[in-house]
């Protein structure tokens, strides 16, 4: 009896391990942004930047959103050099605590910034933001996804981005890597000092290359929310073809978040392939619909994809529906289409203003 | 194409049957109208346990990569070269697949025709290991060989299905199926009801039968090849989530008697699949006019099966397939790795008759969820007497 009990517990853990292959990054995102050392614990709200390095008297944060939240807990008053890489040029660091002062340290490339934080023994919070952050009004962001083997080349893209003056940041639908090892998603960053705006991005399938995940000590959550002017962008981690449980209870807080605003939804794989047959979707068409459902419900504006190395614009559950995945990985034959990335244009009361696609050329 | 990709599947094996020709069977036909010109069953050859032993070793290790050892070890070579001529085709038509699907960059144009030939591929390399096992395993072939299935003019299924999918709160359903056949026309309506009622997919089988026994036919053929056009209707009702799938599909389902290979198979079968489903997906947002979704799908599957002896009657038989379909409860497989989502799901499923009337199924799938059941049938046979044995002597 005791054995079959045993049985019965086993086959259940191996069931729920079948049936909820992302689970264990959906539990690994609620730990992202939350680090401690003998002297300092630090907490990124809602996860939103990843603790890259925490030694004594240094923290350096890669930012996943526009803006975030910082919360410091000091055991004595010190001096903490804070950097902040893959950050908005504008961005400032200010205390919303009024014991602790913050002053600039240096400005590397555009996307890395460094502060010398005075902080009181105890508690302080900080925030990050770009000084329009909490403004309204239009502004343009770009999409590229599945740059995979082509990191190589992935200059020529950011050099064309670059040249896009008015894009703020560059957002990703995942698959930066081949197979999601250190080295490889240590190139990427390294790459990204190429960029002049933050590139913001979940995983794609191509990240779960190695056991366990890598993706989140390098770049941060797979699902997270983060506003910006107004406009509310949700990141979810589909590289597994299916959404964890945990992450569904996350986007009904979310989606609730968002109502009544501009909402933009971006994810890798994505719910339905507009060609069906290849199934380059979730692996379930009844989850696919259920998830559209319940994003057409809450009002979302815009949804964006990447893992079909083409570009597709159609609509689901009536929302409008973007695949790019540009980035350079072996591209759909025959659709005449190649390297590209998005230029979309986005108010929180207008919704979407428009959007459009730049092709790169070889050697842009 | 994908009518070409199932040809050519069968072809493989039966080339291979050509290519080794000596021991080859005569054709079934021949078989059952001049018993007298072969060996009687009882008469022939068959393995000591140790051999048996030494023979399903040898199909495992090395038989899980060069197929047919276990068939070559018991002195079939014939059989065993035709299996591992199985294995070959098999492979050649996955790295085929696999090459189209991989040098066009899963184009939109190639991507279908690409995953049906290597599923068809897939199914044939398995299909031969697992030939080669149950050839090497088997006490009595003859003792399947002289089973013949008749086709039931009317099978009712009732059973319980239990769906564990973490995203759903359903797992609980009723099943019912009933299949009526007339000539070569078949109708088989089936449906799953969800115990609390928020789930409930309905659907309509019609097939004609092109090739194989029939329920009035009363010269059975030993060798149950089968060749089906189906066409079906499908409809699936998510209350809670406010959403209905709707499909119609086109399919060619088939089955092939692996007694055509070699006479250690007989009882054994691989079935294959292929069609494509066209859906439409209509949601019930209340306050919002969503328009509907379209999508369409790829229906490919292959299977793996042996029908019982002994105790059972006819039709009891047990299989192990794969299903691309990402449509129903199963879904597509979901992994932890990179592959995620393209595969559909594998399943097994079992069927044993108390008497030539009655029996019962149990089956298992895990896709994106896990699906398991039990039924119990109830059938008609066809001509004769019912459920009488087709004996070849």
């Amino acid at each position: 009896m005791r054995n079959k009990l045993w049985g019965l517990v086993v086959a259940s853990v191996l069931a729920q391990g079948c049936v909820r292959p992302a689970k264990e990054r959906a539990e690994r995102d609620q730990s992202v942004g939350v680090a401690s050392s003998g002297e300092l614990g630090v907490h990124v709200l809602h996860g939103l930047a990843a603790v890259r390095e925490l030694e004594p008297g240094k923290l350096v944060l890669w930012s996943s959103a526009p803006g975030f939240e910082l919360e410091l807990d000091a055991r004595s008053a010190m001096t903490l050099e804070l950097s902040i890489q893959n950050c908005l040029p504008d961005v400032e660091v200010s205390s919303l605590e009024p014991d602790a002062e913050v002053s600039p340290r240096s400005v590397e490339p555009s996307t890395r910034k460094s502060w010398n934080l005075e902080l009181p023994a105890g508690k302080s919070r900080f925030r990050l933001a770009a000084p329009d952050a909490d403004e309204r009004g239009d502004f343009h962001f770009a999409l590229m996804s599945d740059v995979q083997e082509a990191i190589d080349r992935v200059q020529d893209i950011y050099r064309r981005v670059n040249d896009e003056p008015d894009v703020r940041f560059l957002l990703g639908a995942g698959d930066l890597t081949r197979r999601g090892t250190d080295d490889e998603l240590g190139r990427f960053r390294d790459e990204l000092e190429g960029l002049e705006v933050p590139y913001y991005t979940t995983l794609g399938n191509h990240e779960l290359g190695t056991h366990p995940v890598r993706y989140q000590d390098w770049f941060g959550r797979g699902n997270f929310q983060f506003v910006f002017r107004g406009v509310f962008f949700t990141m979810l981690d589909s590289g597994s073809a299916t959404l964890d449980p945990l992450v569904y209870d996350w986007l009904d807080g979310w989606l609730a978040r968002a109502r009544g605003s501009t909402h933009v939804v971006a994810m890798h794989i994505p719910p339905l392939d507009p060609t069906g047959v290849r199934n380059g979707a979730f692996a379930s068409r009844g989850e696919a619909a259920a998830l559209l459902a319940r994003l057409a419900e809450n009002g979302v504006d815009l949804t964006l994809y990447g893992h079909i190395h083409s570009y597709y614009e159609f609509q689901n559950a009536g929302m409008p529906a973007f695949i790019s995945g540009g980035g350079g990985a072996i591209p759909e034959r025959f659709d005449h289409i190649g390297r590209h990335f998005m230029v979309i244009d986005v108010d929180a009361d207008r919704g979407v203003v428009g959007t459009r696609v730049v092709k790169v050329e070889p050697g842009d | 194409m994908r009518s070409c990709a199932i040809l050519t599947f069968f072809g493989g094996l039966t080339l291979s049957q050509h290519a080794t020709g000596a021991d080859a069977l005569p054709k079934p036909r021949e078989q059952s109208s001049s018993p007298a010109e072969r060996t009687p069953p009882d008469k022939e050859p068959r393995p000591s346990d140790a051999e048996r032993a030494l023979a399903t070793g040898a199909a495992v290790v090395p038989g899980i990569v060069v197929h047919g050892m276990g068939h070559y070890v018991a002195g079939e070579s014939g059989t065993g070269t035709r299996l591992l001529i199985g294995e070959g085709v098999g492979f050649g038509l996955l790295f085929g697949g696999l090459s189209v699907v991989v040098a066009t960059g899963a184009s939109k144009y190639f991507v279908g025709p690409g995953a049906a030939t290597m599923v068809v591929g897939a199914g044939l390399f398995g299909a031969s290991f697992f030939a080669d096992v149950y050839g090497s395993v088997s006490p009595d072939a003859d003792a399947a060989g002289r089973r013949s299935r008749p086709p039931a003019w009317m099978e009712t299924e009732l059973g319980y299905r239990h769906v564990s999918d973490p995203l759903f709160a359903y797992e609980d359903f009723v099943f019912q199926r009933v299949s009526m056949q007339a000539g070569h026309l078949r109708l088989t309506p089936s449906a799953w009801f969800s115990a609390d009622g928020d789930n409930a997919r309905y659907r309509v089988e019609g097939a004609y039968r092109i090739l194989g026994a029939i329920p009035s036919a009363l010269d059975r053929p030993v060798l149950n090849d089968e060749l089906d056009a189906v066409l079906g209707l499908v409809q699936h009702r998510f209350v809670t989530e406010h959403f209905t799938r709707s499909s119609m599909e086109l399919a060619v389902d088939t089955r092939y008697d692996l007694g055509h290979v070699g006479r250690t198979l007989r009882g054994a079968f691989v079935e294959a699949g292929v069609g494509y489903a066209f859906g439409r997906i209509d949601y019930d947002v209340q306050g919002i006019d969503v328009p509907a979704d379209f999508d369409d799908l790829l229906l490919a599957s292959i299977g793996f099966g042996a029908v019982f002896r002994g105790m059972s009657h006819p039709g009891s038989e047990a299989r192990i397939y794969y299903d691309h379909r990402h449509d129903d409860y199963a879904g597509g497989l979901v992994l932890t790795g990179i592959p995620s989502g393209v595969a559909g799901h594998f399943g097994a499923d079992a069927r044993w008759f108390f008497t030539p009337k009655v029996g019962v199924s149990v089956e298992a799938e895990i896709g994106a969820a896990l699906v398991a059941g039990i039924s119990l049938l109830f059938r008609q046979s066809g001509a004769g007497p019912a459920g009488e044995e087709r004996r070849v002597e």
